[in-house]
């Protein structure tokens, strides 16, 4: 039986090699899929958020902390899958029409995976009509819009009117983020929901998920 | 006699008395007046050209002015004291403004020409004599659309307002046509026509100014079709001055890269250089050009405004009371504040030696994190660096550093080592070039960081030598490759290493 708070450790540190392996192990020895992630993987992941949010890791840590997750999330996800279990919600996540700025973006994705989401990143300059297309096709109850321009940001409400033209605003929740975005503007447009960092965009996806 | 004299400060038009005998250093730093180099009599920063009454000269001052500068009444305000009643003229402007006083070499023509660096936070024009090549007058302003916002992209955003577009470029000619007359009735201007006035700026300011349309630069791929060389006629600006002289906004590169990057190539000869040279402008906007006599590759990267000591928790810009400088001492650190005054904030060159110095001392690690439990860095009290702060520098230098890079992996079939390196702009001559290598801002040998002063000026300047009918510079232009960083597969890769402060 591996020593899974080795793996939290791996998470924190960034090293993905003791995190895949750990990973495996846990999983040859028929340790609960979905204890791994809930247990060791989503509070380190809360961790390095906490960490991020306070400053005291940064960008490249982080980065390097998202790949690791992403290698051990790989080969627990598929038994997740198998095993019926839900994610915590599921995310379309991407950077506006426009706006090619995509960290910010790929932070808020990984904390989301990080924690337990099911996320699709549809990538940068994504226009109103795909983050809808893809929202329906995938069943999305949230949608997390970036944008790193004052010039781009009015995309975000494009999306929202999209939502409502399409008639299924009501089925989705909408987040926005980036440099010039503020909580004001997220009401403005009629958001659900704003957050500054990529911590507290998790914090704010699971308290709308269970509205 | 009385103990008291009287001092009249122009052109502020302010009146008040000191007592004889006072250091001016003293009595114009409570008028605004800053102090660059701390009163040392090292630089001309507070230098003052005394219209009435008499500033004795000493050694200092014979040192650092030239003699025509002595001539023409100039003295320093660090090495004067008030003896009597003056009148005197400040060179200072409200914000740190380049003006160029360097030496070029050019084919004389006739008449005066009018150079303009239009830049986003100040303007700069000078009137020069064709045929002698020298500066006569020089007038510098805020650039009045900065009320509209600070940095390019709010100004975008404005102009895509219903009469955005409209006001911005009726309030730039306003300003503009306005120091090209304060030029012309300048005792120092001769009575010769006026036969050319060349502007040069960023892509965005070249747009407002020529009423273009700024959509194609708000957002991907931020490719605009009009970056030709614009041609007006003074009449059209709504400017009164005598004779026809043509009007030229210089043509920008590509992307964000504008006429002040065209310009800065032409100030440093890059264009004819046998050697591969590079040239980086710092601001919001980081703008980069390496290259030779054959080819040149150029980009601009989003830097932000750290360097400018915004979203600083304690930045201000270079003026009183900024620490400028942090040098290392007996194993501690020795803050450096403008105008002998008590230390009140960082500009950017005392940010960037802040974090230098940090890293040595070991009070900052090269993940960037702050030693400890993440309480500020007590830099000169009141005075700190707190974590966000080296965490917005980190962003700043990891841009302009990510895009040196990817453009020297473009370079790299050539093979050819990059000599020498250029710095234009205020932050430029400011910034302490071994802290800049030391947080890995600028991967360069000291010795081949030269700081170029103002280029955007010295190259709209060279330009008023050449035929107008080649002000489009379509040669030149055909041989700098534009590109474009944020579509660049590695960039955000690279971006995010570059953000790391450099082991030693």
């Amino acid at each position: 039986m591996p020593d899974l708070s080795k793996l939290s450790e791996a998470i924190l540190k960034g090293d993905v090699k003791t995190a895949v392996e750990i990973t495996k192990e846990a999983l040859a020895a028929k340790v609960d899929p979905q204890e791994i992630l809930d247990k060791y993987m989503i509070p380190a992941m809360d961790e390095v958020g906490r960490k991020f949010e306070c400053n005291e890791l940064f960008v490249p840590e982080l980065l390097l902390t998202a790949r690791v997750m992403k290698s051990a999330l790989e080969l627990v996800r598929p038994l997740l899958a198998a095993s019926g279990a839900e994610p915590a919600g599921r995310v379309v996540i991407g950077t506006v029409k426009g706006d090619l700025h995509d960290i910010g973006k790929n932070l808020v994705a990984s904390m989301l995976e990080g924690g337990g989401f099911e996320v699709t990143d549809l990538g940068v300059d994504v226009s109103p009509e795909k983050f809808v297309e893809s929202a329906k096709s995938k069943n999305a109850n949230l949608i997390a819009m970036s944008a790193l321009l004052t010039t781009t940001m009015p995309s975000m409400k494009s999306v929202i009117a999209e939502l409502n033209k399409q008639g299924v605003r009501g089925q989705v929740k909408v987040i926005i983020g980036g440099a010039p975005v503020t909580q004001q503007y997220a009401d403005e447009i009629g958001a659900d929901g704003y957050s500054d960092n990529a911590n507290g965009a998790v914090g704010l996806a699971r308290t709308l998920i269970k509205k | 006699m009385k103990n008291y004299v009287r001092i009249e400060l122009q052109p502020l038009g302010e009146v008040f008395q000191v007592e004889r005998g006072t250091p001016l250093q003293d009595v114009l730093f409570e008028h605004g007046v800053e102090f660059p180099c701390g009163g040392k009599g090292r630089c001309k920063g507070c230098r003052v050209r005394v219209l009435s009454g008499r500033i004795s000269l000493n050694a200092r001052q014979e040192e650092v002015l030239s003699s025509r500068e002595i001539q023409d009444g100039w003295r320093l305000a660090c090495a004067a004291r008030a003896e009597e009643d003056l009148v005197l003229e400040i060179a200072q402007w409200e914000t740190n403004i380049l003006t160029d006083e360097s030496r070029f070499s050019f084919t004389p023509r006739a008449g005066l020409g009018i150079a303009v660096d239009v830049g986003t936070t100040t303007l700069v024009a000078q009137l020069v004599d064709l045929t002698s090549g020298q500066v006569r007058a020089v007038q510098s302003a805020l650039n009045p659309q900065a009320r509209f916002g600070g940095d390019i992209m709010t100004r975008v955003q404005h102009a895509l307002t219903d009469d955005g577009r409209e006001e911005l470029r009726r309030i730039i000619h306003h300003e503009i046509g306005r120091l090209i007359a304060l030029l012309l009735h300048a005792p120092e201007c001769p009575a010769q026509p006026l036969s050319v006035i060349t502007l040069a700026g960023n892509t965005v300011m070249h747009h407002l100014f020529c009423g273009l349309d700024v959509r194609p630069l708000s957002a991907y791929p931020f490719e605009s079709e009009s970056l030709g060389a614009q041609r007006f006629s003074a009449k059209d600006m709504g400017w009164s001055v005598p004779g026809d002289p043509t009007v030229c906004f210089l043509p920008c590169i590509g992307g964000f890269v504008g006429s002040d990057i065209l310009a800065g190539i032409l100030a440093t000869s890059l264009h004819d250089s046998e050697t591969v040279v590079g040239l980086v402008d710092l601001g919001t906007n980081g703008e980069i050009v390496i290259g030779n006599r054959d080819k040149m590759i150029c980009a601009s990267t989003a830097a932000g405004p750290a360097f400018e000591g915004a979203r600083i928790e304690m930045g201000m810009r270079a003026a009183t009371g900024a620490i400028a400088e942090v040098h290392l001492e007996n194993n501690g650190w020795k803050c450096h504040v403008l105008g002998n005054a008590p230390a009140r904030g960082l500009c950017g060159s005392g940010l960037v030696d802040a974090a230098a110095a940090g890293l040595e001392l070991g009070i900052i690690q090269p993940s960037g994190r702050l030693n400890g439990d993440g309480t500020p860095w007590q830099l000169m009290p009141p005075v700190a660096l707190t974590q966000k702060d080296i965490r917005e520098l980190q962003l700043a230098k990891g841009a302009i550093a990510a895009g040196f890079q990817i453009l020297k992996e473009q370079w790299a079939d050539e093979a050819q080592e990059l000599g020498r390196l250029y710095l234009s702009g205020a932050f430029g001559n400011y910034i302490n070039r071994g802290s800049a290598r030391r947080i890995g801002l600028l991967d360069f040998p000291l010795e081949q960081i030269v700081p170029a002063g103002n280029t955007s000026l010295l190259g709209a300047k060279l330009a008023l030598f050449r035929d107008p009918d080649e002000l489009d510079f379509r040669p030149l232009l055909g041989r700098i490759e534009h590109l474009s960083l944020s579509v660049h597969l590695r960039f955000q890769e690279v971006f995010a290493e570059s953000m790391l402060f450099p082991e030693q």
